[in-house]
């Protein structure tokens, strides 16, 4: 069984990683994912060994809140979001508020540069007691918003799992204890000069630019969440049913499989379902991407949230709430975006040991640089003793090296990622697959329904002599009747479009790969390919110039035999997609080769292969053996996609590296593969393949400024530019730099919004 | 927006409040409470060098090489200095000074120089109970800012005006200056003197806060004294 639990209070990377820890370390945990971007856990476990109380029991236990995930729906997580940023916003308005004159009174005597005025009163050196008070008395209602790091930071140190909220907790804690011992000593000991080591304004401002960080934080992830949104508001809120005759709008939670829905034009269709009554247009770009309406008449199945054009509309329901396609898509999304790229595995390694490292860094250099100092083996900066050194190197340390930026790296990227692409109606359903699609060196290609339109059409007919030609379709197309194969579909139509009346056909046997055989009219008709005819020692040396001629074209000969004797061949031919031939050229450019795998027979596979510039074909191939293919082009060393229209690609689907599902849009589609193309339009392959390099480029770069940040930040707040006679870093510095790393990673994933299809 | 506008009408009402409230309470003023106590170590430790001038209703200490003075007011009802120094003009005379080209401030008189300050309002005050230390405190709580912290000399200080000043340790038993006159050299130099060539004076450079307790280092002439 899989869960998603939402959880509250996660503030960083070093959290996530504490609750992915302690749910995984569980007995009858399978597997546990905690995304701090979306704040949601993910764990499969079996119900049989623990229960799901006892997971949240352990979230609680490591200092977190599960929510209710039936409560977080879309409107509850908005307002949840919403009320975050207007909390953050306002505790950093506070924190400004009292933090800008905290800093003007603290600074004005430290600028050289600059003449400050400051009031008599506040003067250092003359009113040192009032100078430290005011800043004391002006530092409270900062520390007093940020109380959540001292509460949450203090917490998780003594539990042994110091987490960002420690670093900014013991560092800025560190800052205000010495300023209160040495407001102390002047108001007591009468130590004036303690009044220059007042660093006071280094907690203020440290808290209320990590606030500011934090407020943009909160609005930047609500951006990157924005596409869920989007899907979800399409969902319109009531539906009108006919109820006893009469229709009445109803919430749509309330529509009722069975329930007959109305849809007047212009409307949005509630749920899922099929046209009773009626004929439109629907506007389902919204679910395909598709622009163009669809026609809708008796019979054909309507979506949620699509849109009806001009007509008025009465079809049943039949998918509701959960089951709808939207809420599947809404899903299937969610998923990707609470899912982990295999590139996020070495940012949560590190941020898991990030903080008691950084912790550990900051009190040994610190402790070294007091000993150094109080050697004379080094020197402080100028009026600072080598307490007031080690204390600045000490808390510097500790709020540059904040892991934030290291733990949204990779979650923000895909959350946009994924989003932008299902705007695109790209969904990915995972960060392995967007991980992996970039890596993708060969692409197959499912042909009919893929690189065709899956609408074959009968185009020639040829018999042999003594048989007619209209006899000939009227026999094959009976015997095809029970066919599901598109290419008997096809016959069927051909043979009705032409007026025939197709007869009752007895003992119809499907044969997997080859054909069908059935009796009309007590004739034994056997249809299929050159396979099954020489499988029944069929003789087709009449047929041969015929057939080579029709495969050479590219179209695909059905061989037909009656008793036992070849009748002619009814040739079948597809329409290629309009987006095929661009699609392949992009691919090629991409530098990917591209290939197509099919039942046809070679030559007709060649001559459609030809004609979109397909690199390989796999021809002659039967369902069953595609995966194999799939199989063996990987065992070649190379990364494989795989795209199908769905149930018999299922297996290659599965098999391929990536598989890409195309156009249906069906739940078999949906699940059988990784990246599920809404629109039957193969120029979204190589978009989704774009995406994903896109993607991964984005939270390499996020992932190479946080790291550089870190690798550079550390050093440099630990006094090595000092070593070499350059100046110590200010805490307030650290901190700005820490919320702007966070901030900017944010800003370079927002950048895949403007990704362009 | 009302709340950003209502959190910084606190802030500033703060601020505010704690400036009025430091400027009355006593309690506050810890430097001037200090001043007072080390000012009174300096006067108990070289009773000798100190003394009253009804003349002028002020008391004076005089420098052990009796070549300065500094005296201080403990009436401020009437319109003269509060705070005043008399040097000996004669080693500013052998390194040059020609004496008329001091500013109005620096007076020639009996061949010692003279200068002086009203640093308290004038008629903010009657008479004080008159010990050197009660005029000191009246003069400080008249004038907070007359009086400073150095805090590269551990010093406290008087200021007689642009630039003059009268010093004294915070602690006498660990400063090794413990009353020292400081000059400020601009005048003098203007006038002809060559500092560095003053008998008894030390010409050197000083840090100190300016105006806004930043540290800089300006010349002084300065005549230390070590008590101990």
């Amino acid at each position: 069984m899989t869960v998603t639990i939402p959880i509250g209070g996660m503030h960083c990377a070093a959290c996530s990683a504490r609750v992915e820890k302690a749910i995984g370390k569980l007995n009858g945990v399978l597997s546990a994912s905690v995304n701090i971007a979306t704040e949601k856990a993910t764990v499969a476990f079996d119900p049989a060994v623990i229960r799901l109380s006892a997971i949240k029991d352990t979230i609680v236990g490591v200092g977190f809140v599960p929510l209710d995930a039936a409560k977080e729906t879309a409107g509850a997580d908005k307002i949840r979001r919403e009320r975050e940023i207007k909390s953050l916003r306002a505790k950093f308005v506070t924190a400004t508020v009292f933090g800008l004159p905290l800093l003007y009174i603290a600074m004005s005597p430290m600028i050289p540069w600059v003449t400050l005025p400051l009031p008599k009163a506040l003067s250092m050196m003359r009113f040192p007691l009032t100078y430290g008070l005011v800043q004391l008395i002006l530092t409270i209602p900062i520390v007093a918003v940020g109380y959540k790091f001292y509460t949450v930071g203090f917490k998780n140190l003594l539990m042994r799992s110091p987490n960002m909220d420690s670093l900014i907790a013991v560092g800025t804690s560190a800052a205000v204890l010495y300023s209160v011992y040495n407001l102390f000593r002047v108001a007591v000991w009468h130590d004036f000069k303690a009044a220059e080591s007042f660093y006071f304004e280094t907690a203020g401002v440290i808290i209320a630019l990590i606030l500011l960080g934090k407020t943009l934080e909160a609005i930047s992830k609500g951006r990157t969440g924005e596409a869920i949104k989007k899907l979800m508001g399409l969902a319109p809120k009531t539906a009108v049913v006919v109820d006893n005759g009469e229709e009445r709008e109803i919430p749509v939670d309330d529509v009722m499989p069975g329930d007959v829905v109305v849809v007047r034009p212009g409307a949005k269709i509630p749920v899922d379902g099929t046209v009773t009554e009626g004929q439109s247009s629907v506007d389902e770009s919204m679910l395909t991407g598709e622009s163009l309406p669809v026609d809708k008449k008796p019979g054909d199945a309507v979506y949620g949230a699509t849109i009806n054009a001009n007509g008025l509309l009465r079809f049943r329901a039949e998918k509701v709430g959960a089951d709808t396609a939207l809420a599947h898509i809404i899903k299937l999304v969610e998923d990707a975006q609470g899912s982990k790229a295999p590139i996020a595995k070495l940012a949560d390694i590190v941020s898991g040991y990030f903080v008691p490292i950084v912790c550990l860094i900051a009190l040994v250099t610190a402790v070294a640089w007091f000993a150094a100092i109080s050697a004379g083996i080094a020197a402080p900066t100028p009026g600072k003793s080598a307490l007031e050194f080690s204390l600045t190197v000490f808390i510097s340390v500790l709020v540059i090296a904040c892991p934030c930026a290291l733990g949204l790296a990779t979650p923000t990227a895909i959350m946009v990622g994924t989003g932008k692409g299902a705007e695109n109606g790209i969904l990915i359903k995972g960060g392995e697959a967007l991980e992996t699609a970039h890596k993708i060196q060969t692409i197959v290609f499912d042909k009919t329904g893929t690189i065709t339109e899956g609408k074959p059409e009968v185009t020639d007919i040829i018999s042999v002599s003594g048989v007619d030609k209209e006899h000939l379709l009227m026999m094959t197309a009976s015997a095809e009747r029970g066919s599901e194969h598109p290419l008997g579909r096809a016959i069927v139509l051909g043979a009705q479009s032409r007026g025939h009346s197709l007869l009752s056909a007895d003992k119809f046997t499907a044969i997997t790969g080859m054909g069908i055989e059935a009796v009309v009219n007590n004739t034994a008709v056997l249809a299929g390919n050159r396979k099954l005819m020489d499988d029944r020692r069929v003789s087709l040396a009449e047929l041969e110039p015929d057939s080579d001629k029709l495969m050479s074209e590219g179209k695909t000969p059905m061989y037909v035999a009656f008793d036992g004797k070849a009748a002619g061949i009814v040739a079948v031919a597809d329409v290629l997609k309009k987006s095929s031939k661009n699609a392949i050229e992009r691919l090629h450019k991409m530098g990917i080769e591209v290939a197509m795998i099919t039942g046809d027979n070679k030559k007709t596979a060649a001559a459609i292969a030809k004609q979109v510039g397909i690199d390989r074909v796999l021809a002659e191939v039967l369902p069953q053996d595609k995966s194999a293919e799939v199989k063996k082009l990987q065992e070649g060393g190379r990364k494989v996609a795989m795209v199908g229209d769905g149930i018999n690609d299922a297996p290659a689907l599965a098999q391929a590296d990536v598989g890409i599902a195309i156009g249906s849009g069906t739940d078999v589609a949906m699940e059988s593969a990784d990246i599920v193309l809404m629109r039957s339009d193969l120029s979204d392959v190589p978009t989704a393949i774009n995406l994903s390099k896109r993607t991964i480029s984005n939270i390499k770069q996020n992932l190479f400024w946080a790291f550089g940040y870190n690798v550079l930040g550390i050093p440099i707040a630990a006094g090595a530019l000092h070593l070499f006679g350059g100046p110590l870093l200010n805490p307030v510095f650290a901190a700005a730099a820490m919320s702007l790393s966070s901030v900017s990673v944010l800003t370079n994933a927002l950048r895949l919004k403007r990704f362009k299809s | 927006m009302k709340k950003a506008l209502l959190l910084t009408v606190i802030a500033v009402l703060t601020v505010m409040t704690l400036f009025i409230l430091s400027r009355s309470l006593e309690g506050f003023d810890v430097v001037g409470k200090d001043s007072a106590r080390a000012f009174d170590e300096l006067i108990q430790k070289v009773p000798q060098l100190v003394y009253e001038d009804k003349e002028t209703d002020s008391w004076s200490i005089i420098a052990p090489d009796g070549g300065a003075r500094f005296s201080w007011r403990w009436e401020h009802t009437v319109a003269d200095n509060d705070v005043a120094l008399e040097i000996d003009a004669a080693p500013f005379m052998a390194a040059g000074l020609d004496a008329s080209k001091l500013p109005k401030a620096i007076a020639l008189r009996g061949g010692k120089l003279t200068l002086g300050s009203k640093i308290v309002p004038h008629g903010s005050a009657g008479r004080t109970k008159s010990t050197p230390l009660s005029a000191y405190e009246c003069i400080v709580n008249l004038n907070k800012n007359a009086i400073g912290y150095h805090a590269a000399l551990d010093h406290y200080g008087i200021s007689i005006g642009d630039g003059f000043l009268f010093e004294w340790a915070k602690s006498i038993d660990t400063n090794d200056k413990d009353m020292v006159f400081v000059l400020n050299p601009e005048p003098f130099v203007n006038a002809g003197v060559a500092p560095d060539k003053i008998n008894g004076w030390t010409f050197a450079k000083v840090t100190v806060d300016d105006e806004n307790g930043r540290p800089v280092q300006v010349d002084k002439i300065l005549k230390p004294f070590n008590l101990n």
